[in-house]
Formats: C-alpha cells, sequence, structure tokens
C-alpha cells in the first residue's frame, strides 16, 4: 500500500519535467474544487436573490399604487402617505432593495404622464432615493456616474443642472450620452444648446433617442437650428438635419443647398433628401451641375427626390440616365419617363442597350 | 540510419508536440482572461440602455430579417410568426423559400393571407431564378411579411436572393427554423449605431441550445436543460465558445466568423463583396473573412461586433448520426473558407487578420484535429514498439484533462455571472458531471466527424457536390 | 348576474396594468387583466367584453393583431382603445384602419384614460 512517505520518495525521485506536471495537477484539481463549492454557492445565492427580489418587486408595487391613490385627491402628504414614505426610506438603506425601488417606480413613470407622474417624481424626493442618485454622480466609476444621472433625468430633477453639467465631457461615451439626454429630457428644445460647442461626435444611436424625447412633448416650438447646421462637427450637422425635417424647417433651405457641396458624403445625402422632402426646385441645379462626380448614394438618392419636383425640362438630364451603368438609378429614370413621357419610353424600349432592362420594363407593365 | 539520428529527429518532434500543447494552453489562458475583461465591460455598458426609443422611432434604420426555408413545412408557420412578433418598427421579414419540395408556400399562403405582387429586383448578386414568385399578405397586420418562392439553390443563394429583394439598410441573415427573442433586433443594431470612431461591418449572435425548452407559438417560455449527454456536452461546448472564445476575439477585433443562425451586416458591403459564396458549405465564415479582407484592401477601419446576450435558441443535434454530419459539414466549410484566403495568412498587409486571426484558425481550429490524430497514431506506434513511458503519459494526460475540465468550469462561470439561463436547482449538477464527462463523450465524436470533414474534402469530391446538389439546408447551423 | 361592465385590458406592464386596474375598478367596471396579446384574445372570447384596451407592443400577438382578431374573426363591435409609445405614427394609423376606436400615446394620464372609457361606453 502507498503511504504519505512512498508517496514523497516517488515524488523525489521523478525528473523535473513530471515534477513540474505533478504539481500543476494539484494544483488545478485543488482550483477545480474549489470552483465547485463556490458554483454552488454562487448558483443557490442567484435562485434566493431572484426569488426575494421577485417579491420585494410586487410588495413595492402594491405600496406605490396604494401612495398614488391615497394622495389622489389632496395635495397634501397625508399621514398614511407618510407610513408609506416611512417604510421605504428604512429599507432602501440596502443597496440591493433600492435598486429594485427605482426599477418598480421607472417602469410606472415611464408609461404615465400627468398628476400621477409628478406624484412619482415626489416620492423619489421624498423617500431619499435622490440623495443616493447624488451620490454616485461622485463615484469614480463610469458607469455608476452613468446610473446616477439616468435617474435624476427620469424622475425628473431639474435643479442638479450645474452638477450634470460637469460630465458633459467626460471621456467615456456613455456618460455624455446620458448627460445629453438629461439635458434634453428636462429642458426639451432649450436642451439642445450643448449642440453649440460639441467637440465630440453624437453616435446615431443616442440622435434617435434624443429625436425621441423631442416629439413626446406637447411644446413643438424648436429654436433655430442654422448654427447646427454650419457646425464643424458632422454629427451635429446630421442631427440637424434630422431636427430640420421633422419640425419642416423651411427656414433653413439656405444652407441646405449649401450642404449640397458639403465634404461629407452623409451630409450631402441627407441634404438631397430633406430638400426633396421640402420640394424646392433649385436643389436640381446644383445636383446636375456635377452629377457625374457624386456618389452612386448621392445619385440614386436625387433621382428618387426628382420623382417629386421633376419639370419638363429634365426630360434631357433623364434619358441620358436611362443608359446609368446603375440598376436603380436606370429603373428610377424609366419610372419618371413613364409618368411624363410615356411616347419616350416607348421608343426608348426598342432601341436596344449593353443592359437588360426587360426586369423594369415588366415592373413598369410597359406593353 | 544510426541511432543518434533517429534520437534528434524525435526529440524534433517531441519538442514540437510539446511547444504546440504549450501554445494552446497559454492561448486559452489568455482568451479567457481577455473575454473576462470584455464581459464585464459589456454588462456594464448595457446595465442603463433603454431600448424604447430606439424600438418606436421612425427614423431608426430599416432591418430585413432574411431567413431561407427548405422543406421546412412542419414548423414554418410558428417560426414565421415569432418573427413578426419582433419588438422593433422599423423591419422586415423576408422568408426565401428554396425550392422546397412541399407544402411550405401553400400553407404561408394559407396563414397570412398571401397574394402574389409585382415586385423589381435588382439582381446585384447573380441567383437562381423565381419559381411561383413574390407574395405579400393582405392583412395590415402581416404587412411586414414578404415570401419568396424561388428554385433550388442551396442556403447560400437563397440569401443572397434575400440580400437582391431587401429595402433595407441592414440585413440579419438567419436559419427559419431559430427562435428569435422580441428584444433581437435592437440589441443586435445598437453596435452599428453606436460606435462612431470605425465602422462596423457586421454583428454576431450566440445561438442557444433550444433542447428540452418549452416553446409555445413561437416563444421561448421557460429554459430547461436537456437530459441527453449528448445535448449537455453540446451547451457546455457552445457557452465555451460563445462565452470565451468569441467574447475575447471581439475584443480584439479579430473574429472570423459570426454564426450562420443570427448575424446582422450592413447590406451595401454584403452586396458589394459579392454576397454569400454558393460554393462552399461553410459560407456563413466565408462571407465574414471575405468581407473583412475587402476592408483592408479599401484600408477603412472597420469593426465586426458582437453581442453575447442569449437572443436566438435553435435546436442542437441530439443523436451521434446528425452531430458528425453537421461538425463534418462546418470542418469542411473551414477548410474551403480558409484555402479560398490563404492570401491573408501572415501577410503584414492584413494587419491583425493576417498576423494573428488567420494564423490562430489555421493552426488551432483548422490544424488542431489533424495534429490530435497525428499525435494519437504516434502513441499508439510507442505502444506496439513497447516505448511508452507511462509515468509521463499518464501524468501529462492528467494534466491535459485537468486543465479541460477548470476552461469548461470557468465558461459556466461566466454564464452564471452574465445571463444565468439555467436557473433551476440541479442543473448546476448536471453541467459539472457533463463537464467531466465531455473530453470522454463528445470530444472523440467531434474529433472523428473533422477527420471525417478533412477526408471528404480532399478525397470525396462527390460528396460535396452531391450534398450542393441537394441543398439540404445546413439545418442547424452555427 | 352581475351588470357591472367588463373591460379586457391587455398590457405587459404589470404595474401599469394593477394602477389601472384599480383605477377603473373604483369607477364600477371589472377589469380582466392580460399580459399579452394571446392571453387577451382568450378573454375577450371567453368573456364578451363591453370594452376592450390594449397596448399595441405586447409579447406574442401584437395589439394590431387583437383589433384584427376581434373586428376580422370575431365580427365585434366593441369599442377598442390601443395605447402606443410616442411616435408610433405609423402604428397608430394601422390600429385605426384595423377599427380601432380610439388612441393613446404613452406616456399618458390615467385620469384621462377613465374620462375616455367612459365616454365610449355611452
Amino acid at each position: 500500500m502507498f503511504n504519505n512517505q512512498n508517496i514523497l520518495e516517488y515524488f523525489n525521485q521523478l525528473p523535473t519535467l513530471l515534477k513540474i506536471v505533478w504539481i500543476g495537477s494539484v494544483v488545478l484539481f485543488i482550483l477545480i474544487l474549489f470552483f465547485l463549492f463556490y458554483l454552488y454557492y454562487l448558483r443557490t445565492y442567484l435562485r434566493s436573490k431572484e426569488l426575494i427580489s421577485k417579491n420585494l418587486f410586487t410588495q413595492y408595487e402594491n405600496d406605490l399604487i396604494t401612495y398614488l391613490y391615497l394622495g389622489e385627491n389632496t395635495s397634501q402628504i397625508n399621514s398614511e402617505q407618510q407610513t408609506i414614505i416611512d417604510k421605504m426610506k428604512v429599507s432602501i438603506q440596502n443597496t440591493f432593495k433600492r435598486t429594485i425601488l427605482i426599477s418598480v417606480l421607472s417602469k410606472l413613470k415611464s408609461d404615465i404622464s400627468g398628476e400621477m407622474a409628478l406624484a412619482i417624481n415626489q416620492l423619489f424626493i421624498k423617500t431619499g432615493l435622490l440623495n443616493y442618485a447624488l451620490k454616485k454622480l461622485e463615484s469614480k466609476k463610469w458607469n455608476q456616474i452613468a446610473l446616477g444621472i439616468k435617474e435624476l433625468t427620469q424622475f425628473e430633477i431639474t435643479n442638479v443642472y450645474n452638477e450634470i453639467s460637469k460630465f458633459q465631457n467626460y471621456p467615456k461615451q456613455e456618460v455624455r450620452n446620458q448627460v445629453q439626454l438629461y439635458y434634453v429630457s428636462l429642458f426639451h428644445f432649450k436642451g439642445l444648446e450643448f449642440l453649440d460647442n460639441l467637440k465630440t461626435p453624437i453616435s446615431e444611436w443616442n440622435q434617435i433617442q434624443l429625436l425621441e424625447i423631442l416629439q413626446k412633448f406637447d411644446d413643438q416650438e424648436i429654436t433655430d437650428i442654422s448654427p447646427w447646421l454650419k457646425s464643424e462637427n458632422d454629427s451635429v450637422v446630421l442631427f440637424a438635419l434630422k431636427l430640420a425635417k421633422i419640425y419642416n424647417q423651411f427656414q433653413v433651405i439656405e444652407i441646405l443647398l449649401q450642404l449640397l457641396n458639403h465634404k461629407n458624403k452623409e451630409i450631402r445625402v441627407s441634404a438631397i433628401e430633406i430638400l426633396g422632402y421640402f420640394q424646392v426646385k433649385e436643389t436640381k441645379e446644383i445636383v446636375k451641375s456635377n452629377f457625374l462626380d457624386r456618389s452612386s448614394e448621392e445619385k440614386i438618392t436625387f433621382f428618387k427626390i426628382l420623382q417629386d419636383i421633376v419639370t419638363a425640362d429634365d426630360e434631357a438630364f433623364i434619358i441620358e440616365n436611362t443608359l446609368n451603368p446603375n440598376f436603380q438609378i436606370r429603373f428610377l429614370a424609366f419610372q419618371l419617363l413613364k409618368k411624363n413621357h410615356i411616347e419616350k419610353l416607348h421608343e426608348l424600349k426598342q432601341n436596344a442597350t449593353e443592359f437588360d432592362n426587360s426586369r423594369i420594363f415588366n415592373f413598369l407593365e410597359v406593353v | 540510419m544510426d541511432s543518434s539520428t533517429v534520437q534528434i529527429i524525435l526529440l524534433i518532434i517531441h519538442t514540437l508536440f510539446f511547444i504546440y500543447a504549450f501554445s494552446v494552453i497559454v492561448s486559452y489562458i489568455i482568451l479567457a482572461i481577455i473575454s473576462g475583461i470584455e464581459s464585464n465591460q459589456y454588462m456594464k455598458k448595457n446595465s442603463f440602455v433603454n431600448y424604447n426609443e430606439i424600438l418606436s422611432s421612425t427614423v431608426s434604420p430599416s432591418i430585413s430579417i432574411i431567413a431561407p426555408a427548405y422543406n421546412e413545412s412542419l414548423n414554418i408557420i410558428e417560426n414565421v410568426r415569432s418573427l413578426l412578433s419582433s419588438h422593433y418598427v422599423n423591419y422586415d421579414v423576408i422568408i426565401v423559400n428554396d425550392g422546397s419540395k412541399d407544402n411550405s408556400l401553400e400553407l404561408l399562403i394559407e396563414a397570412y393571407d398571401l397574394e402574389k405582387v409585382n415586385y423589381l429586383i435588382n439582381e446585384q448578386i447573380p441567383t437562381k431564378p423565381l419559381r411561383a414568385g413574390i407574395f405579400k399578405s393582405t392583412n395590415p397586420a402581416f404587412e411586414k411579411l414578404i415570401v419568396v418562392d424561388k428554385e433550388n439553390g442551396g442556403k447560400a443563394d437563397a440569401l443572397n436572393f434575400g440580400l437582391n429583394i431587401s429595402n433595407s439598410q441592414y440585413c440579419a441573415c438567419i436559419d427559419v427554423d431559430c427562435l428569435l427573442l422580441e428584444d433581437s433586433l435592437q440589441k443586435m443594431i445598437k453596435p452599428f449605431l453606436e460606435v462612431t470612431n470605425v465602422k462596423v461591418i457586421a454583428s454576431g449572435g450566440v445561438i442557444r441550445i433550444a433542447n428540452a425548452c418549452t416553446i409555445k407559438e413561437g416563444k421561448l417560455l421557460d429554459v430547461n436543460l436537456p437530459n441527453k449527454w449528448i445535448e449537455i456536452a453540446q451547451i457546455l461546448e457552445y457557452l465555451r465558445s460563445f462565452l470565451l472564445g468569441r467574447m475575447a476575439w471581439s475584443r480584439l477585433n479579430g473574429l472570423l466568423v459570426i454564426s450562420g443562425a443570427f448575424g446582422m451586416f450592413e447590406k451595401k458591403t454584403a452586396i458589394e463583396v459579392g454576397g454569400y459564396d454558393t460554393n462552399t458549405v461553410g459560407e456563413d465564415m466565408e462571407i465574414i473573412v471575405r468581407m473583412r479582407r475587402y476592408m483592408e484592401e479599401k484600408n477603412v477601419k472597420y469593426k465586426v461586433a458582437y453581442i453575447p446576450d442569449p437572443l436566438c435558441w435553435t435546436e442542437a443535434p441530439d443523436n451521434y448520426k446528425i452531430l458528425i454530419s453537421q461538425r463534418n459539414r462546418w470542418t469542411r466549410g473551414t477548410i474551403e473558407t480558409l484555402r479560398k484566403h490563404r492570401k491573408i495568412g501572415f501577410n503584414p498587409k492584413y494587419n491583425l487578420l493576417g498576423m494573428l486571426s488567420f494564423p490562430y484558425w489555421f493552426f488551432y481550429e483548422r490544424l488542431a484535429p489533424v495534429i490530435e490524430v497525428i499525435g494519437i497514431i504516434y502513441f499508439i506506434i510507442l505502444i506496439a514498439l513497447k516505448n511508452v513511458k507511462w509515468e509521463y503519459a499518464f501524468a501529462f494526460f492528467l494534466l491535459a484533462y485537468l486543465f479541460s475540465v477548470i476552461f469548461t468550469i470557468i465558461a459556466i462561470f461566466s454564464e452564471e455571472l452574465t445571463f444565468h439561463q439555467y436557473k433551476k436547482k440541479g442543473t448546476g449538477f448536471k453541467l459539472i458531471f457533463v463537464t467531466l464527462l465531455e473530453p470522454f463523450i463528445l470530444h472523440p465524436v467531434i474529433l472523428y466527424a473533422a477527420i471525417k470533414g478533412n477526408y471528404d474534402y480532399y478525397f470525396n469530391k462527390k460528396k460535396k457536390w452531391g450534398e450542393m446538389k441537394r441543398k439540404g439546408l445546413s439545418k442547424k447551423i452555427i | 348576474m352581475s351588470n357591472l361592465k367588463k373591460i379586457v385590458l391587455a398590457e405587459d406592464n404589470s404595474t401599469l396594468s394593477l394602477l389601472l386596474k384599480f383605477r377603473l375598478e373604483k369607477e364600477g367596471f371589472q377589469l380582466l387583466i392580460a399580459e399579452d396579446g394571446k392571453k387577451a384574445v382568450e378573454l375577450i372570447e371567453a368573456n364578451a367584453p363591453d370594452i376592450i384596451l390594449t397596448d399595441i407592443m405586447m409579447p406574442y400577438i401584437s395589439g394590431l393583431e387583437v383589433i384584427s382578431h376581434v373586428r376580422n374573426k370575431l365580427k365585434l363591435q366593441i369599442p377598442i382603445i390601443v395605447f402606443s409609445a410616442a411616435g408610433q405614427e405609423e402604428m397608430v394609423l394601422k390600429a385605426f384602419n384595423l377599427g380601432a376606436n380610439d388612441f393613446m400615446g404613452k406616456p399618458f394620464s390615467p385620469n384621462e384614460l377613465v374620462i375616455r372609457v367612459k365616454r365610449l361606453l355611452i
């Protein structure tokens, strides 16, 4: 039989390489045992946490609704409501419970407006959740800061504007995004002032979010967007272009026409599209003047908007482009002809070209 | 040859094997560490994201889901229903019925009130022609649905058809039998919209195994762990590959493959490179390598993103026969892709793609099974010659085994700390139990399939062409 | 037999459902709550409600399909109010095309909802 003595003797006489391998195996084995116990602990912990959080959620949900109905016809906080506040105050000293209460409040907040929504904001302040959110702004971790700003946005805490502005140029994109969302959610169009001297790009994702938030407000009186259309920051220009379209900013047409020759392709495409939407005929001369040098996206977009602003003098240009190597442009050109110069289309159909246009003719039902 | 030459040759062989094994282990450790960092970052970043605005916005970019179907009549109605229930506004669903011989099309027409429409196809990528035509629903509730009935051309050809007729900026290419969660599209589109310094050309999703999960009418209701060892072993394998491997490669921006079962592309780039290659069984890997190569050659900064959330669920093979044929196909797909793009390998012009990703795939994915088999043969010869130092063999074997176990356990940890899908009591024990067995039950099968794949690739061309012709849509492909 | 007016409320935000349930029950309605479109259709078929309140974005069967089902398959003309997130103009138009009677953009005021429900039930 082996005993410790034997094992040790056996080990000592092994060559170094084998010794290392054996030591490695033993270390791994111990690690595995350790991981297994830890895994068991972790799974049990996660399971119980989930159960607790589910129960807490229901409890807070009921508390919240009771609170809201108790206060329905009064502007004062009554004693029953105060009891609920006090109860919440105590329980949210625990971070885990605090997170759950916030999720209950924000879940309802996102779907309702009016007096009840204001009552939820009040509750956020009264329970002291506000102070916890402010404390997050002092954190060294960027995700805590972002989370703090998000809460302050959601419960409409307008008087911390200065504290939040400090993070306007924070190195982490996610934090900057939250700051921008705060501005716009709480100060609407006026909140867009940050665009004036924004150096960092606004991601497409954040642009969409900002636009959606703006559209929620009843007050749709937009401030002058022309400085942003002239911005050095391309993403600001692109954002302003979206604003121009959504809020029908006819007064900036002159600037839009200048953007047709902007150095950024995306801006040019977008400018063409919006000018078409506004049905600005001057667009045609500018785009046509250097049509061949433009990218295919610009060309296609231009042909799309041409459907709305076409006039008799465009005929030669359209016919020329029935020979464009790009399928989509050819199609749009033929479509324009069908609408406006059907006889010309029949004539062209007879001409054989290097392109196969049969699909297009079939689609346009040109017999 | 005198004995000293033999000795030297043997020493060289041993050293090579040793270096290979050692580098595998080191690379795994490095990948695990990187994936830990990346997972942590990802979870932080997504802890406060609000997806609602993106969902409802009409300014959000358009997405087409392209799903090829071949003889799927059994579940197609349900599957389409699941695809139509995505919580994203600006999207459509293109079902490409790739010359099915069953009554899929009739079923779809009946269930979704379809009628044939006149549709202009811009054939930017050449494909097989239409069969019955293109259909849309007369019911406004299903207006997102487009059904294409075309002649059989294989999965890649069907996807190309979808790319041709899509009017969207982005395309999500998926297997029709995959179940997508309702928030899949907004999560997958996010990297395209949030990255501002480089161009995102594709984003890949995770595939989760749906065996034994409760699915009702196209909706995932309950996640369960299956009973068969072979299924659990594949779950472990997927966890390792998706949560450790790909997570780390995405951090390095070195992903060479995104799952054919769920990946999103910028349509313009996908079409510019010519769409999917219809001549390979590994079209999902091939298109990514080609798109990356194209971007490198154009000298544009780009990124292939990766979303680790469990969004796409699919049935994995539950028997060895199907599993082997699946892995056989994957092996051939890898070989074909690497061979086709061999120019990239060790070519500094291709930066990280050429100097790291490609060589890694070549040595540790492509060659691994071959080297393992050579090792086994060598070991058998040594046994025959009674030349085995059993002390060494046993000690090294044990070390390798323990290492593979610990690596899987780390993958399980990664899952528990991030998405924690297998919540039920007792599943932890089952997972651990199969972790201990997996090197004996799943690994040999996969090794066998990979070797068979190598054999078929080099010596069995008939098989390849047979398969291409039958076009068994590569069901259940990762 | 009760002659309370019956309301089917289909909404996947449980807190909102709970709030509206309290509110509408206080006004003297009987509330049947569904957390997804599928359940809503079942409740409608089983209970013949007097009015339906449905969110558009719901798991599995969308609000649009619920409306379509009620109007086209069940051939019922009971009033339907839809809820939708702001900015989903297109969705709202579709809902009206399918036969919805009224709509409320989220976030909305519960008090306003009560008024609209009452108006449709007169």
